[in-house]
């Protein structure tokens, strides 16, 4: 063999024998270069080495150790300073110190991935940093001298690291536990910090090579352990550093005694050496190409073209294909999280199509490996998609911002699953942590669990009137949980044979002692649960519905048609959930909801329940008004409304606040607000510490951007439009039941009015942009007569005289039709006995209209005024409280309502004056006193009404005024 | 409340700043139920557990007392915020805009609710770090204000003092109250003495009686002013 020499470029200065480290970066342009006498790190121009290198002067000292990640874009460093910094490759711009130790680094390595960093040197651990976060995974501990080296398995399995006493560990990666410990199979270095110990897994991962005790190299199986073979030759001292070609057939290996050797590893043969005037600590095989680059203990730097003579093999064919499976397999999860990760993969696979030759022992083991592999991935891929599931239905929108290649065949795996069971208010198990059994608008209940049993915590929100509930050991596990204010219901699944599933009741407050019950479930287990006033229900896996009173007695038990989802629970009333089919292949579930009213035994609903598109079932409950209402996993809120025979309400859409980085986890709801709690993106739940605070975000409908622009507006009138029909349906209830409605009608007529006057700005901006036909509808549903004149009046005010002309002839038209229905069907709610007389009405219209009734109602002995008299005539019962309101519009609104109190008191009194009941004609004066006007006289009537006009018109105009 | 201070010093005490500060609106999430109250100030509430509400410092400081509520660390007070305008105070000479009560609601919190307030020690720490900073700037604001006062009274000419003073006064910007506390007593007697250096220069050139006049009405005037 013959010998030549080399001249080395020089880098770095050092007076001593340094450990210089350098890396060759897989887009072969760039060489790094390290030295421990040096705090700089340089990265040079491996095409034109004469230009100066890049310095990189960010450690305080040497630095000791370099890596690269695998897709050449992140470089790290160990320095004597104590830190691992983390650079921009190949930009060079310092990004974070990734992590401190107390005592210098001496190695680090990236995982195959390039998301682990294992860093360690003189103190005790080695720890793995998360690269994306800086947090640290895991710390190694068991090395009794500094750690010289470390390597991952390029299948990524475990970690090997080497000591200066020379021995070798094999960690599992996956536990953080010790494999295997080999003791002293390496030169033992003692503390000379000059002279590292050096070990490198094979390209394929399935050899391990250590120097050996006798100048050689020794190669250790992957898995066992066991020595398998050992390099000796022509090295005098003990090798200090030694590295894998690209392919796994060559090796070569620096000796104290300063000369290289590369060895063909198949024919355990050295076939090339090179002497030089210094050790060299650190070499490096081109990515692609038959080179190496060395340096010196001087720092001296240089490469060494054509190591492997040409006759043989070159060092980059054949590059074995783990990589192409890793890619595809193993690696899956962290594509995801680092979509560049898999960069330089592709280059390397180029050359992996080739013939492929290894040992026929190892290509045997490789194959039984991979497939194994394979049976891994599989149920890698199984278990993700069962916690995907299962962790859906704490996921806002957070699918939406992940739909990137990587996880899509997760999510449709994910998504041909039927949702698992849920309790509202519920957040997933952490370990270590205290989690939610159930949070809802009234407390929590928390646990967490320690060494085998669980720590339950009951709070109330209120802590002032919420009774105060004792902290509970739970021997059981318990999973499930309802709160209400009498009590709450436990549940947990059975685990095995021993550990049934049982329920148990906890009353907060009883007169009699001991009033816990509980119940045991053989062969059947408990999947959501649900408490109301007296009552307890439980859904087990049988499909079956078991109602348990508040004292532990069996009332029903009902068979439910599927799968259980979640139940919840509202005074009488239990709400349940159900699948009834499998998810539909565009990954839509197909729910059905029941709602039972225990005390009654009925079923008063039953429906579908629907769902966006590829969501889940995230929350289900009852508003505090009782409203059913459910809320999805794409974030939107529906609530159920008696209005088209039975629907579903879109009321509130995530994706319509425009706050893409935060969740909204759902913890009850009013008649116009939400109650959640705000989760920064990614988190998607609360935690229990601290106390989550709640946030009210409005109600509103996901409307379509109109070009009236008044979204504002056209929301409040869907929401009043909402609210209205839901309140005339109580009204209608109550009526049926034959119970006192005055407080709804009160409601009714101020939701009415607020309608109007919603209405009235709608019309406003309908004219401002020359919808002249939406305004029209719009003064149509105006309910009130006089909201109708002030459109009149608004639109004359605006310089629409057709409009004006066009909206008298629809309140006429509603006022006759009012006249005609209120004599057909006169109301025996009018307290008003006498005939009308014609003189009483104030406005010509009015006048008009009562004088052609007047005929016909001289021979009905009951009539009424028009439009909406029942609530009209009960307002004025109560003139003085409406004066009182605050606004100026309530003011505005109020005279128009004295007016039309004026008409029927009018009425009232010419009808009372004719039948000479003086005691009712002192009431309506009384009432009439109220005003400063004089209820008798017809011409201040008049002023009233055109001074009401003027000031809604000035309203009006104001408000125009500010949109404009 | 005016009792307490000396009707002469023109300034408040520290009780009487902490008494304005606690009319100061600060967000808590209470955990009773309440309706809302009406007050002279304004309409507070109505107060429902866990949901966050505005309520005057003195009314959180009583609930929080009583264990009905915790106080939400106001937005200028977290540690970040602070670090930032720490380093703006250091690096500029103007005063950076924090809340003119800061040095009290800062106090309060600590003293009434400090398990509220995440990072107290750094919060605490910063806040006095960042008071310092601003208390040395006012004292080398008034320095250059007596300096060129000085300058002012050997020209004889109290039109360049008080130029000063509206210089000192842009840059008294964002002044808080306590700090605005400190400086009163000096700008104002600073000012009534160069005022009557200034008549005294008159009263050589033109007839004494009705400038005596002039001071005897600007006393009580001034007075007014100031409560």
């Amino acid at each position: 063999m013959k010998i030549r020499t080399m001249k080395l470029r020089e880098t770095h200065a050092a007076a001593d024998d340094s450990v210089c480290s350098i890396l060759w970066a897989s887009d072969l342009g760039h060489i790094v270069t390290a030295s421990s006498s040096d705090n700089a790190i340089c990265i040079h121009d491996a095409s034109a080495p004469s230009n100066a290198p890049k310095f990189l002067r960010n450690h305080r000292e040497g630095v000791t150790a370099l890596a690269l990640s695998p897709n050449s874009t992140c470089l790290a460093s160990g320095s004597l300073d104590h830190s691992v910094k983390l650079y921009k490759f190949p930009g060079g711009d310092f990004e974070t110190n990734i992590t401190r130790f107390t005592l210098p680094i001496r190695a680090v390595a990236f995982n195959k991935s390039g998301t682990i960093l294992a860093a360690a040197g003189d103190d005790e651990g080695i720890k793995l940093v998360n690269t994306i976060d800086g947090t640290i995974a895991r710390v190694l501990k068991g090395h009794k001298g500094s750690v010289t080296s470390l390597a991952f398995d390029p299948k990524s399995e475990y970690l090997t690291s080497l000591d200066s006493n020379g021995t070798v560990i094999y960690w599992e990666l996956q536990s953080g536990s010790t494999l295997h410990v080999l003791k002293a199979i390496a030169p033992n270095n003692g503390t000379d910090v000059s002279v590292m110990n050096i070990l490198a897994w094979s390209p394929d991962g399935e050899l391990l090579a250590v120097p050996g005790l006798k100048n050689n190299v020794v190669l250790y199986d992957r898995d066992t352990a066991e020595k398998l073979f050992s390099l000796s030759g022509d090295h005098l001292q003990p090798i200090c550093f030694l590295s894998w070609s690209p392919n796994g057939k060559y090796i070569a290996t620096s000796g104290l005694d300063k000369q290289i050797l590369i060895w063909d590893v198949d024919k355990k043969q050295d076939i090339e050496r090179q002497k030089f005037s210094e050790c060299i600590t650190c070499m490096v095989w081109k990515p692609e190409g038959n080179a190496l680059a060395v340096i010196d203990v001087k720092g001296k730097y240089g490469v060494w073209e054509s190591v492997v003579p040409s006759t043989m093999k070159s060092p980059t064919e054949d590059i074995p294909g783990l990589y192409f499976k890793n890619s595809n397999g193993l690696l899956l999860f962290d594509e995801e999280e680092e979509p560049c990760a898999s960069g330089n993969l592709s280059d390397l696979n180029e050359d992996s199509h080739d013939d492929f030759e290894p040992l026929r022992r190892k290509r045997s083991r490789k194959h039984s490996s991979y497939d194994d592999e394979m049976e891994d991935v599989n149920d890698e891929l199984e278990t993700v998609s069962k916690v995907e599931t299962r962790k859906k239905a704490f996921y806002g929108h957070k699918e939406n911002l992940s739909g990137r290649s990587g996880s899509r065949n997760m999510m449709v795996t994910a998504g041909t699953k039927m949702q698992e069971p849920f309790q509202p208010g519920a957040t997933p198990a952490q370990p270590g942590k205290r989690h939610f059994l159930c949070y809802n608008m009234l407390g929590s209940i928390t646990t967490m669990e320690h060494e085998g049993y669980s720590h339950i915590e009951t709070d109330f929100h209120d802590t002032s009137s919420g009774p105060r509930v004792s902290a509970m050991t739970d021997y059981f596990g318990f999973t499930m949980a309802s709160l209400n204010e009498n009590g709450s219901v436990f549940a947990n699944p059975c685990k095995g044979d021993k550990n049934m599933s049982t329920l148990m009741y906890r009353p907060f407050s009883s007169w009699a002692n001991n009033s816990e019950w509980s119940m045991r479930f053989e062969g059947e287990e408990v999947r959501a649960i649900a408490l109301g006033s007296g009552w307890v229900a439980a859904i087990t896996n049988l499909n079956s519905l078991r109602i348990f009173t508040e004292g532990g007695l069996q009332r029903y038990i009902l068979s439910l048609d599927g799968p259980a989802v979640t139940a919840a629970g509202y005074k009488d009333e239990l709400a349940v959930v159900t699948h009834i089919s499998p998810p539909l292949p565009t990954n839509e579930q197909i729910l059905e909801f029941r709602v039972f009213n225990i005390s009654h035994g009925s079923q008063p609903l039953r429906g579908l329940l629907p769902l966006t598109p590829g969501s889940n079932l995230t929350w289900f409950g009852f508003s505090e008004e009782g409203q059913l209402s459910s809320f999805d996993s794409k974030g939107i809120l529906r609530v159920f409304t008696s209005q088209f025979g039975g629907t579903w309400l879109p009321l509130f859409s995530a994706s319509k606040i425009k706050k893409s980085e935060e969740n909204y986890w759902v913890a009850g709801l009013n008649a116009s607000k939400l109650f959640c709690i705000v989760c920064k993106s990614p988190e998607t739940f609360p935690q229990s510490t601290p106390k989550p605070v709640l946030t009210l975000l409005d109600l509103s409908f996901p409307l379509a951007a109109s070009d009236l622009g008044a979204d504002n507006l056209e929301n409040e009138f869907m929401m009043n439009n909402m609210h209205l029909s839901r309140i005339q349906r109580s009204i209608e209830e109550r009526e049926a039941s034959g119970l006192d409605c005055t407080l709804l009608d009160d409601e009714a007529f101020t939701v009415e009015t607020s309608l109007d006057r919603c209405i009235l700005r709608l019309i406003a901006s309908c004219c401002n942009s020359d919808k002249h036909v939406r305004a029209t509808e719009l003064v149509k549903l105006l309910s009130l007569e006089k909201s109708s004149r002030a459109a009149i009046k608004l639109v004359t005010a605006l310089k629409q005289p057709n409009l004006a002309e066009r909206f008298n002839n629809i309140l006429e038209e509603k006022l006759l039709s009012d006249k005609k229905e209120n004599i057909a069907l006169p109301d025996s709610k009018s307290n008003c006995n006498g005939s009308v007389k014609p003189e009483v009405a104030s406005t010509k219209f009015f006048t008009a209209e009562i004088n052609r009734a007047a005929e016909t109602a001289v021979a009905s002995p009951v009539h009424i005024f028009p439009s909406t008299s029942n609530t009209r005539a009960r307002n004025a019962e109560e003139p003085t409280k409406d004066k009182n309101g605050k606004s100026e519009e309530s003011k505005t609104m109020t005279p128009g309502r004295t007016i039309d109190l004026k008409a029927t008191g009018k009425g009232n009194a010419n009808g009372v004056h004719n039948a000479g009941e003086a005691t009712k004609a002192t009431k309506v004066d009384q009432l009439s006193s109220s005003r400063p006007s004089n209820p008798f006289a017809k011409s201040s009537s008049h002023q009233g009404s055109s001074s009401l006009f003027d000031s809604l018109k000035k309203t009006k105009k104001t408000d125009i005024k500010g949109k404009v | 409340m005016a009792g307490t201070s000396d009707p002469h010093a023109s300034a408040f005490s520290a009780a009487e700043l902490e008494f304005l500060a606690e009319d100061e609106i600060i967000e808590i999430v209470p955990n009773l139920r309440m309706d809302a109250l009406n007050f002279i100030s304004g309409d507070f509430g109505p107060f429902r557990p866990q949901i966050p509400t505005q309520a005057p410092l003195w009314l959180a400081v009583a609930l929080k007392k009583r264990g009905k509520c915790t106080i939400r660390t106001p937005e200028w007070m977290s540690v970040d915020k602070l670090t930032q305008v720490l380093e703006a105070e250091r690096d500029s000479d103007k005063f950076q805009p924090l809340p003119f009560h800061y040095v009290q609601i800062s106090r309060l919190l600590f003293d009434h609710a400090q398990g509220d307030i995440p990072d107290t020690y750094m919060v605490r720490s910063l806040i006095e770090d960042i008071k310092d900073v601003r208390f040395h700037k006012i004292g080398k604001g008034l320095e250059s204000i007596s300096g060129e006062g000085t300058f002012a009274l050997k020209l004889l000419m109290p039109s360049v003092m008080l130029i000063g003073f509206s210089i000192a006064a842009n840059s008294l910007k964002n002044l808080s109250a306590m700090e605005a506390n400190i400086v009163r007593p000096f700008v104002t007697r600073a000012l009534e003495t160069f005022y009557k250096l200034s008549s005294s220069d008159m009263i050589q050139e033109t007839d004494h009686a009705p400038n005596r006049q002039q001071t005897a009405n600007r006393g009580p005037r001034r007075q007014l002013k100031d409560r």
